[in-house]
């Protein structure tokens, strides 16, 4: 591994610019970091070439943990936006100037400098000043200088930034073939969609200090995960799927989501898909579009660009065709681009009903795809709606969260998607309940929400799937929100004797890989309902995030949990419920075996056993609910 | 039309014509006329009596001691002055702003004000001439003391034309060097000293041509035995007061033509540098 980032953060007055990034880096990889300005991504560049100190985690550059190291040797070449060249100094000077500080002899020097010379196509340049060269050649000169003293990392800071297109382009090409030729690993940053496609060989998304999706530039463009990524790299129509038994509706087709490609998508109801403007086919009114019909739309705009066309249709939403950003709008408008050779065998105009349909779709993974806000009158809705929580986060995600009036019958209506209730004094978790017991996967219930959220804690009950919704909801609430987030592990003294650790490890694991967050994993020991009750004493406002099963053990978890937001002062609880998995499931099988083989630990394990049971189950606890 | 714009590119700014005849008359109602008046009056002399008066052994005393502690001066104000613009420019410390405002008071000083207060502090019964005494240091009524006075005088012009000059050093091209493998000593040497080089020049000829001019704040403090510590400026006021006219022109004379001189030869060599390295455009 050329380049190991474990857990970077740095933190600027107290907002994160780099948030838990974590991430591997090949030898000689080209790999590219995208992120819009303000992103994180240059801060994390600097952090790795030691312009910048980190907060938290290491930087570990070829088997060497640098994280200490000054940037001076780290062994690390940096190029520049504004190429940073001394301008009182020739070409020669500037190239030589590693090599100077590191007491190269003179013939040596001559050497290198005339090879650098020779790689950057700027031969016979050597005595000319910075000021006397136009701006691609003096990046080209920062590049040389950047390699001059052999580093094996190379970090360029947006070095396009500041030249005209064509020289651009020029360059671009020029930088990948020398990286080639030098075989040095490199990472480049850029807010450049075109860029990062045409260079990286592995690309890394940020947004607001986290990193949210890493892989090859086409797998995140065709299969991305996040609806940022989504909508970040190119035009994206996002619809809104309906669970069909096994497969996602959309208008007239069922798709079957490729497992592979779109782990754990459709949470009961519905999912969020993706359809690219090339990939929506387009049809005469009374035929349906080939090969996967979905509707029928008018066109309102047609774009000629030269090579293809764009085209804008407006659509009527219908029970099994809405958009995924605002669910509840009557119509939504999608994108769709054909090349000229189509344009011209069916031409449209502007105004003409049509039939779409989709050559390709993508499911997203994430597991909030709508939000629906649950109260009793239509007012208490729109105050829940001006939450700073359900704004922020419906703002992030592009989702507008519609209202849903709880009927006279006090039954709810349909839930789906995220679920936010108020946090009503005096009653606990009771409005939340009613809205898992109706079926929801995941309910909100928001207390006063005027202040923003700075920090989340996790905790899961001890089940796969209790986990796997939590972290599931954890990746897609932390990759939309800067704020610290850590995950709560029970560590008893059964854990000193090392299985527990596995499961400590797995977790994170888990986290990081299958729902693309890192965060930090705390143990502790005793009850989770008084561990929480110590944590929300500090002063930053806390978002929790509970996964819990429905079994007895979980109705005991949301009871405790109830009386401590009715307690304490919280601004917000997420309850994730896993449903339909076998009562007490343990997710460490191999733990039991193992204590039945030592007899000494078996007798204390057994007895702690015995106090977790009880924990667990107190005599005469109250099911909520009933 | 045609010769004229040869030399007179156009502009999109208006009003070159009557600018320039504004600056050329404000330039020579307020330094050109006085300073031909001084000469015509030099020139009145017959030459040998020039040379006598300007080469007395006290006059001779006396320039070396100006020039002598005003190049002194200046050399310590561009050592500290470039300190001090450092430290307001590169770190934010409580009292910034307060020590920024300190460095122009002794512009806004009367000078005898400051000349009275450093020969209180610095005289024999003073706090530091005191403790400087105990050493065996006379500073006050010493050509040290009119260092001191020349120094003070000369501090802001430093240190105002450093401070861009430091602002505008890229944070990058520090940076870059680091990265490089650059240490501390040879970023400042290599990349920070020849960035600011031409305003630390200004700032000390500014200061150098203060410290020649000054009378103020030096009387006081130099104690003015004649042959030790008496500077020019003095000597003239004392002509002056003698009614010996001609004698002070032919010394003022004597100190505008080697001003003059020193000022070219610095501004010459300073812009020899500048057109070496960043010209060439």
């Amino acid at each position: 591994m050329s380049i190991a980032l474990e857990q970077i953060s740095k933190h600027y007055d107290g907002t994160a610019a780099v948030n838990d990034v974590t991430v591997d880096i090949a030898e000689g990889e080209f790999f590219v970091l995208l992120g819009p300005s303000g992103s994180g991504k240059s801060t994390l560049l600097r952090a790795i070439a030691g312009l910048t100190t980190i907060d938290h985690g290491r930087i570990v550059l070829h088997g060497r943990d640098v994280s200490s190291v000054p940037a001076k040797d780290r062994q690390v070449g940096f190029v520049f936006q504004n190429y940073a060249l001394f301008r009182h100094m020739t070409i020669a000077d500037n190239i030589e100037f590693a090599l100077r500080a590191r007491r190269v002899r003179v013939n040596e020097r001559r050497r290198r400098r005339a090879e650098l010379l020779a790689l950057v196509a700027l031969e016979g340049m050597d005595n000319r000043l910075p000021a006397e060269l136009s701006g691609g050649q003096q990046q080209r000169v920062a590049v040389a200088r950047a390699l001059a003293h052999e580093p094996r990392v190379l970090l360029l800071d947006e070095p396009f930034g500041a030249l005209d297109a064509r020289i651009r382009d020029e360059l671009r090409r020029a930088i990948r073939e020398i990286q080639r030729a030098v075989g040095i690993t490199t990472i480049l940053v850029t807010h450049d969609q075109e860029e990062a496609f045409t260079m990286a060989d592995r690309l890394g998304v940020m947004d607001r200090g986290r990193l949210q999706e890493v892989g090859e530039p086409r797998a995140l463009y065709t299969v991305p995960r996040t609806r940022f990524v989504a909508t970040f790299l190119g035009a994206a129509n996002l619809l809104l799927g309906h669970d069909d038994g096994g497969g996602v509706r959309i208008g007239d087709s069922v798709f079957r989501p490729n497992r592979r490609s779109s782990p754990a998508t459709v949470n009961g109801t519905e999912a969020t898909i993706v359809i690219r403007p090339e990939d929506i086919a387009i049809a005469h009114e009374d035929e349906s579009a080939y090969p996967h019909p979905i509707g029928t739309a008018a066109v309102t705009e047609l774009e000629f660009v030269g090579s293809s066309e764009r085209i804008r249709l407006k659509v009527t939403s219908s029970d099994h065709l809405q958009s995924a950003l605002s669910p509840d709008a009557g119509a939504f408008t999608i994108e769709a681009s054909r090349n000229a050779h189509d344009s011209e065998t069916f031409p449209l105009v502007s105004g003409q009903p049509v039939a779409f349909g989709a050559k390709r779709i993508h499911v997203l993974s994430t597991r909030i795809s709508t939000m629906r806000l649950i109260a009793g009158t239509e007012a208490a809705g729109k105050q829940l709606r001006e939450s700073v929580l359900v704004r922020d986060l419906a703002d992030r995600m592009h989702i507008v969260p519609s209202v849903r009036v709880t009927g006279a019958d006090g039954k709810d209506p349909l839930l789906s998607g995220l679920a936010v209730v108020a946090l009503e004094d005096g009653q606990g978790l009771a409005g939340a309940v009613r809205v898992l017991q109706a079926g929801a996967c995941q309910v909100l219930a928001i207390g006063n929400g005027e202040r923003p959220v700075e920090r989340l804690l996790i905790y899961t009950q001890p089940s796969r799937p209790a986990r796997d919704g939590a972290l599931s909801a954890a990746g897609s609430l932390l990759r939309h929100m800067n704020i610290d987030a850590t995950l709560l592990v029970r560590a008893d003294e059964r854990f000193m004797y090392g299985r527990r650790y596995r499961y400590l490890l797995d977790i994170r694991e888990s986290a990081l890989r299958v729902h693309g967050v890192d965060v930090r994993t705390e143990s502790f020991r005793g009850n989770i309902v008084h561990e929480l009750a110590l944590r929300l004493r500090s002063s930053a406002t806390t978002l929790l995030l509970v996964g819990v099963t429905s079994t007895a053990s979980g109705r005991v978890l949301i009871d405790g949990l109830g009386k401590l937001v009715s307690r304490e002062a919280c601004a917000a609880i997420l309850l994730t419920s896993a449903r339909g998995e076998p009562e007490q499931r343990p997710v460490w099988p191999e733990f039991r075996r193992y204590a039945v083989a030592r007899g000494a630990v078996a007798r204390k394990t057994s007895s702690c056993k015995a106090r977790f049971a009880a924990d667990r189950n107190p005599a005469g606890a109250r099911l909520p609910g009933g | 039309m045609a010769t004229r714009a040869t030399w007179l590119q156009p502009s999109v700014l208006p009003g070159f014509g009557l600018t320039i005849g504004i600056a050329g008359t404000f330039l020579g109602l307020v330094v050109l006329i006085p300073i031909a008046a001084l000469v015509f009056k030099a020139g009145s002399l017959p030459l040998p009596e020039l040379w006598r008066i300007a080469t007395e052994p006290r006059a001779l005393a006396s320039y070396r001691l100006s020039f002598g502690a005003s190049l002194l001066a200046a050399v310590l104000n561009a050592i500290f002055g470039l300190v001090i613009a450092w430290s307001l420019v590169r770190y934010r410390f409580p009292g910034r702003r307060l020590v920024d405002a300190i460095i122009d008071l002794p512009f806004a000083l009367p000078t005898a004000v400051s000349g009275i207060a450093l020969a209180t502090v610095f005289g024999p019964k003073g706090w530091i001439g005191q403790w400087l005494g105990s050493f065996g240091i006379q500073v006050a009524y010493t050509w040290a003391g009119v260092v001191v006075a020349l120094t003070l005088v000369g501090l802001p012009f430093v240190v105002r034309s450093v401070q861009p000059a430091l602002e505008e050093v890229e944070a990058s091209l520090e940076e870059a060097a680091e990265s490089l493998g650059a240490g501390r000593w040879t970023i400042f040497r290599r990349v920070i000293m020849p960035a600011i080089a031409p305003a630390l020049a200004t700032g000390f000829t500014l200061a150098l041509a203060r410290a020649i001019g000054e009378y103020g704040s030096v009387i006081f403090i130099a104690g003015n035995i004649p042959l030790e510590t008496e500077i020019t400026p003095l000597l003239i006021v004392i002509k002056l007061e003698q009614f010996d006219y001609l004698g002070a022109a032919a010394l003022g004379f004597v100190m505008l033509c080697v001003s003059f001189l020193m000022l070219l030869t610095i501004n010459a060599l300073n812009g020899w540098r500048v057109r070496r390295h960043a010209g060439r455009r």
